[in-house]
């Protein structure tokens, strides 16, 4: 095994965010291959070799029917068994706006009681009615089993779809609370949650939930994009040694690090500069 | 049998689509409903059992968190229920993928002629709807008759049971395709043919064609493929070859110009070759970033060493008048096409929009066919579609209102990809074709789509009749066709590639094969929508999201592998040659067969008279006003001004951040509010490097004159992409003209001299600009006609036309992308400088038409000694010593300082008397005179000096500070103080006139 995990990120039928989201996961330590859905339903890649699936961005299939409605389709029945076997092996999958809505249609999140196959949340039309482009303010749950978010207090990332409130029953809203899987809520500039408000909670997502895990914490799904905080330039209006000083950069990588907390998270909790590897194999092991 | 499933959201969830048709009914037409409820309805023509119907219906089509459905109507509640479908033959993008998920999850596949089709039925209820606000919701709001058919049903027509029964809007054709042959025996009977068939032929062209067929040599060399008279294949070739689409007649007419106030004339054979072609040329000399222009789809300028950027911009005017939606959609999925057909391929990096449109309150007597709100509902709509789902940033665009664009409106849109300098290690700019190279069409099928535009639109309608003639683009079609030819192209499987557009096959094939020298084209292999279509039909058809490719054929079996892969129809349709030959056989019958060289030969020009009357010649003066004692209320109802007031809702739809390049956002400032100067992305992820892009329109300077209309629109958006911290070195241009007609008719255009000397006069300009700021033309279109004849109150019609437009797009780049500046103030005590001279220059000013007036004194543009201006400026970003930089545009610096001071959410105090002036002025002229040429920059205290040493011998002061109070504070003249106006009362009145779309 290379000193590098492995990640793969889906691509094709439309997907559109594979570049940058594997360039954010090179950026954060890993080996990232973007793979054609049809190579991986013919055999062509093996999930096997991979230790994180990432399931990006953008409209597959058009998303006529329900965003990411069609994409878990195709994969389901391609491809079921060998993704549930995989969530079984202890490795990470990833859905981001897209690929959170194709997770939860797969039904391999919110995965209560072992569960990885039954739809139970939905992430539905924005009540604004009409799709967003703005950055949000993301408060984070310390207590979350949630692997990618250890470590992090509060981020900002943009949002940008037309289908990201979040919606369940309320007894499933409980468990998730209760378990400490909603990972990540819209929230005001000073952390308090967004209370539902237009436009801090972009969507009217129940409870202000923009990203939730399963109960091992390593299934994770978030509507926000942080694929595309990979540079200081992304933030706006600009971090506070940027833009509102006029010209004087002298904290780019650092300030830039910011967006990718959650990607850095394993460098924090593995051995040093071991790579992510050993993150995941202690992630394994844990 | 079909069968139909009717899903609807769980009651207790928000319909936003039912809630924004709610919106829509009360803003539009006054009409209150208290709900609305939407319930999508898929039918399914195919022999699939009930099961499995189930099966669909709980797997594909039902969530089972939000959603309940059934294979009957659903009982929801109503007063009023409206059915809306599609048309046969327009594109149902949502029942396309249902059949790709039923065929998936079912293990099957839908024989030819077996379709899914999507409708909605909207419940209303509502204690005082009438039958016609029921008519009036379904045809003004929910329906275009051109592309969609309704149904209105009441409590008493609505059969529970039966429910909207089962449309299928298939198209059947019943017909047996043939090629006919078409009389040439005089003139005059060509041209009468013409007209019948819809042909468009020129009547100047028609002894040319004419004399081509009657040529011994090309009749005996027709005898010996069995063709005779030009068969209707040949004649519609022709036809779209000599169309001022493709061939730009107009840019290519001689003009007949003369000048009333001087009495002199000139002649000018060419306005792209004297204008456009001659300086691109002689700057790409001196430009070695210039790296391709005036040949390909789209321009190509050097980004980095390994790296080249593609771009191109176009409009979509006529279709998306019609059908708003459908028009800007496909435009927007259309121009995409362009740079994705640019040397060997480029990947999509960003687009761009520009609407213009008539005011979106109009109330008056003309009847357009779509009201300006509904139309500009619509193209934003079809443009966030078109781009959000091809994965492609849209971090900038215009919204232009004026009364001129109530007779056609103008859907510009601007495309930029990238590609690498070499693919293979071949330059990938270029391209080429060899004989023997396999002729490839990919992507969408063809139909009867866009044949003859609009002219198909009298033909009669029955209930198989294909409405095609207005088409939906196609995003997802189109991506996966992006990623397979970037795939293919990586791997050097590519030889050329060019994309369908206008003109369809006759275009791409016609055009490509000039390459290589002919082709041999098989008409029966192109892959159609349905049957029945005649050859002509296939040869033109514009069916969209289709490229043409040209492969060796050695590379023939990897290259359908990926097609496969990617889920993508590609067909070989025939193979290029070096015959000279166009040759055209439909199951081995020759229908075309026509010399490439024809449509490059001796055609005769248009011929154009162009007549100059100065503005004060035709009696347009200065206006008699007062000095305004309001300047408060004055400048807050600027802001409020549709052409000035914030647009925040267009730009929030659009994502203008996948790719994760975003680094100067459309929206900006600290509450992240305020338009942008200009777009800069960092399109190479792992470089800082920027790509700088603005554009401007100011078609208001027209009704005094196109020459300084267009001199003040180029410097605009020069000065935008300066402003955002562009290297003034690399600046590259997009010109697209929209003009109304310019041919002159006594009864029909009597003042169509006027509007040809407008863009003379436009064209010189262009040319001026393009030389003293160093602007190669990368790309640029025009689009004539941009006229429309509307209905008036009593019956009467009126021509309404456009100002003669210029939308002007300029690229630059920029090493760092952390230099990058925006317009925000941003701290306090940071000193306000004004760059650049205020002239008495307030005609066509936001503030005269404000008060009804037009004046004389349009801004002058001096563009030597602006470039030198810009070039210090550029210096002062380079080197960090500006905290923020703006330009002053539309409104002036009244207006300018406001967003300054709103996009920092501080303050600024001013000083009149400090601002540099050409001679005494007034205040008022001073705030609202938009002279070209000029910044609104703040400087940091300890960088003041610096800034004033790069500023020495240039028109620059410091006219003011940052103040912590977020008020904008005015000092007159006179020293005493003029208005004093919080940020959160202008935000308030600016933002007002739109604040509540979302």
């Amino acid at each position: 095994m290379s000193a590098k995990p492995k990640v793969l990120v889906l691509t094709g039928f439309g997907l559109n965010c594979d570049h940058e989201t594997a360039y954010a996961f090179e950026l954060a330590g890993a080996a990232a291959q973007r793979v054609h859905i049809n190579t991986l339903i013919k055999g062509d890649a093996l999930l096997d070799d991979f230790q994180i699936l990432v399931f990006g961005g953008g409209f597959s299939w058009g998303d006529d029917h329900g965003a990411g409605v069609i994409q878990a389709l195709r994969l389901k029945t391609n491809l079921g068994d060998r993704l549930l076997a995989f969530v079984a092996a202890g490795k990470l999958v990833m859905g981001i706006c897209n690929g959170f809505q194709t997770l939860v249609n797969l039904g391999l999140l919110p995965g209560n009681d072992g569960d990885y196959t039954r739809r139970s949340v939905a992430l539905t039309n924005n009540d604004c009615g009409n799709f967003q482009d703005r950055w949000v303010r993301l408060a984070i749950n310390p207590d979350s089993p949630c692997i990618f978010t250890r470590g992090i207090a509060a981020l900002d990332l943009p949002v940008r779809h037309g289908e990201g409130k979040f919606y369940t029953d309320a007894a499933t809203l409980k468990t998730l609370a209760g378990g400490n899987q909603i990972a990540l809520r819209y929230a005001l500039a000073d952390g308090q949650p967004a209370a539902g408000a237009f436009p801090d909670n972009p969507n009217g997502s129940l409870m202000d939930i923009a990203g939730i895990c399963d109960p091992t914490g390593r299934v994770f799904g978030l509507m926000p994009h942080p694929e595309a905080y990979n540079h200081i330039t992304n933030h706006p209006p600009g971090p506070a040694g940027w833009k509102r000083t006029g010209g004087v950069v002298s904290h780019r990588k650092p300030r830039w690090a910011r967006g990718f907390a959650f990607l850095k998270t394993p460098w924090r909790i593995s051995a040093a500069d071991a790579g992510m590897t050993d993150f995941f194999i202690a992630g394994v092991h844990a | 049998m079909p069968q139909r499933i009717e899903i609807t959201l769980n009651e207790d969830l928000v319909d936003a689509e039912g809630e924004a048709l709610r919106h829509k009914a009360r803003n539009y037409f006054g009409i209150d409903l208290e709900t609305v409820r939407t319930i999508s309805i898929v039918t399914i023509d195919a022999d699939l059992s009930e099961a499995q119907v189930a099966m669909a219906r709980r797997e594909i089509f039902t969530n089972p968190v939000t959603q309940v459905s059934s294979l009957t109507p659903l009982p929801v509640d109503f007063d009023w229920i409206i059915w809306v479908g599609f048309r046969p033959g327009v594109r149902d993008n949502a029942g396309a993928t249902a059949v790709e998920a039923v065929e998936d999850l079912l293990h099957m596949k839908f024989s030819p002629g077996q379709a899914i089709y999507t409708s909605k039925r909207y419940c209303l209820k509502g204690g005082g709807i009438t039958r016609q606000d029921a008519e009036k919701i379904a045809g003004e709001i929910l329906a275009n008759d051109i592309i969609q058919q309704y149904a209105v049903y009441d409590r008493n027509a609505w059969d529970p049971a039966v429910g909207i029964g089962f449309v299928i809007p298939k198209v059947i054709l019943d017909h047996t395709p043939e090629t006919t042959t078409l009389s040439i025996d005089s003139d005059a009977t060509l041209a009468r043919l013409s007209d019948e068939r819809s042909l468009s032929l020129n009547p100047n062209d028609i002894p040319t064609i004419r004399a081509y067929f009657l040529d011994p040599a090309v009749k005996r060399q027709r005898r010996a493929v069995n063709l005779g008279d030009p068969t209707d294949v040949e004649l519609e070739y022709i036809s779209q070859g000599r169309s001022d689409h493709c061939n730009h007649n107009t840019f290519g007419g001689r003009f007949h110009y003369q000048d009333l106030s001087t009495g002199e004339g000139e002649t000018i054979e060419s306005l792209f070759r004297t204008y456009i072609e001659r300086p691109t040329l002689a700057l790409k000399q001196r430009k070695p970033w210039v790296i391709s222009v005036l040949w390909d789809n789209a321009g190509v300028g050097q980004f980095d060493n390994d790296t080249y950027y593609t771009i191109t911009g176009e409009t979509h005017n006529s279709p998306s008048n019609m059908e708003a939606y459908g028009g800007a959609i496909t435009g927007i999925v259309g121009i995409y096409r362009d740079p994705m057909g640019t040397g060997k391929g480029s990947r999509l990096i960003m687009g761009s929009y520009g609407f213009c449109v008539g005011p979106r309150d109009y109330a008056g007597d003309l009847k357009p066919r779509l009201h300006p709100k509904r139309l500009l509902d619509g193209v934003i709509e079809g443009v966030r579609d078109g781009g959000n789902k091809s994965g492609i940033p849209t971090p900038f665009g215009q919204v232009m209102f004026h009364p001129g664009y109530m007779g056609k409106c103008l859907v510009f849109v601007t495309a930029l990809g990238i590609m690498p300098a070499a693919i293979n290690g071949e330059p990938s700019d270029q391209k080429t074709i060899f004989p023997g190279d396999l002729v490839i069409m990919c992507g969408g099928r063809v139909g009867k789509d866009g044949i003859h535009g609009v002219t198909a639109s009298s033909a009669t309608f029955s209930a198989n009749t294909p409405a095609g003639h207005v088409q939906i683009g196609d995003p997802y079609t189109q991506k996966k066709m992006h990623d397979f030819l970037l795939q293919a192209r990586d791997e050097g499987l590519i030889r050329f590639i060019t994309d369908n557009g206008g003109g369809g096959l006759s275009s791409s094939v016609g055009e490509s094969a000039r390459f290589s020298g002919g082709c041999e084209i098989q008409l029966e292999k192109v892959p159609l929508k349905y049957d029945g279509l005649d050859q002509w039909e296939i040869w033109v058809s514009e069916s969209q999201e289709r490229m043409t490719v040209a492969i060796d054929p050695r590379h023939l079996a990897r290259f359908m592998e990926l097609s496969t892969l990617h889920a993508v129809e590609s067909t070989v349709i025939g193979t290029y040659t070096d015959s000279g030959k166009i040759h055209i056989t439909y199951n081995g019958v020759t229908c075309a067969y026509i010399d490439l060289a024809l449509l490059t030969s001796a055609f005769p020009k248009w011929e154009f008279e162009a007549v100059w009357q100065p503005p004060a010649l035709r009696g347009l003066t200065e206006p008699v006003l007062g000095v305004p004692t309001d300047v408060a209320g004055l400048l807050l109802d600027l802001l409020a001004r549709p052409n000035i007031c914030s647009k925040t809702w267009v730009a929030r739809q659009y994502d203008h951040e996948v790719q994760g390049t975003s680094v100067i956002k459309p929206l900006v400032g600290a509450a992240q509010d305020i338009p942008s100067d200009a777009a800069v992305i960092r399109p190479v992820l792992s470089s800082d490097r920027g790509l700088v892009f603005s554009q401007a329109l100011i078609p208001m300077y027209s009704a005094i004159d196109a020459y300084p209309m267009t001199t003040c629109t180029i410097d605009e958006a020069v000065r935008r992409a300066i402003a955002v911290g562009a290297d003034p070195e690399h600046l590259g241009g997009v010109d697209n003209f929209c003009w109304p007609s310019i041919q002159y008719d006594p009864q029909t255009n009597p003042d169509g001299r006027h509007k040809a000397a407008q863009l003379v006069r436009s064209c010189k300009a262009l040319e001026r600009m393009c030389l003293a700021y160093g602007i190669p033309l990368l790309s640029g279109k025009d689009s004539m006609y941009v006229d429309g004849h509307l209905p008036g109150r009593y019956g009467e019609t009126h021509k309404v036309s456009a100002l003669e437009t210029l939308q002007f797009s300029v690229t630059g780049v920029i090493d760092d992308v952390c230099r990058c500046m925006t317009l925000d103030a941003k701290l306090t005590g940071d000193r306000v400088w004004v760059v650049g001279l205020t002239r008495n220059e307030l005609g066509g000013s936001e503030y005269y038409e404000r008060l009804g007036k037009i004046g004389l004194n349009v801004p002058e543009v001096d563009p030597e000694a602006f470039a030198e201006r810009y070039r210090r400026v550029a210096e002062a970003g380079r080197k960090g010593i500006l905290a923020s930089c703006h330009g002053i545009y539309r409104g002036g610096l009244g207006v300018h300082l406001a967003m300054v001071a709103m996009a920092g959410e501080l303050g600024i105090h001013v000083d009149l008397s400090k601002v540099p002036a050409d001679g005494a002025l007034r205040d008022d002229t001073l705030l609202f005179s938009e002279s070209a040429g000029r910044f609104i920059v703040t400087v940091a205290p300890q960088n003041e000096a610096a800034f004033a040493a790069i500023m020495d011998g240039q028109p620059a002061a410091c006219v003011g500070e940052v103040t912590e109070v977020p008020q904008l504070t005015m000092t007159g003249t006179d020293g005493n103080p003029l208005a004093t106006l919080t940020v959160e009362l202008m935000k308030a009145a600016w933002k007002r006139p739109f604040g509540d779309l979302i």
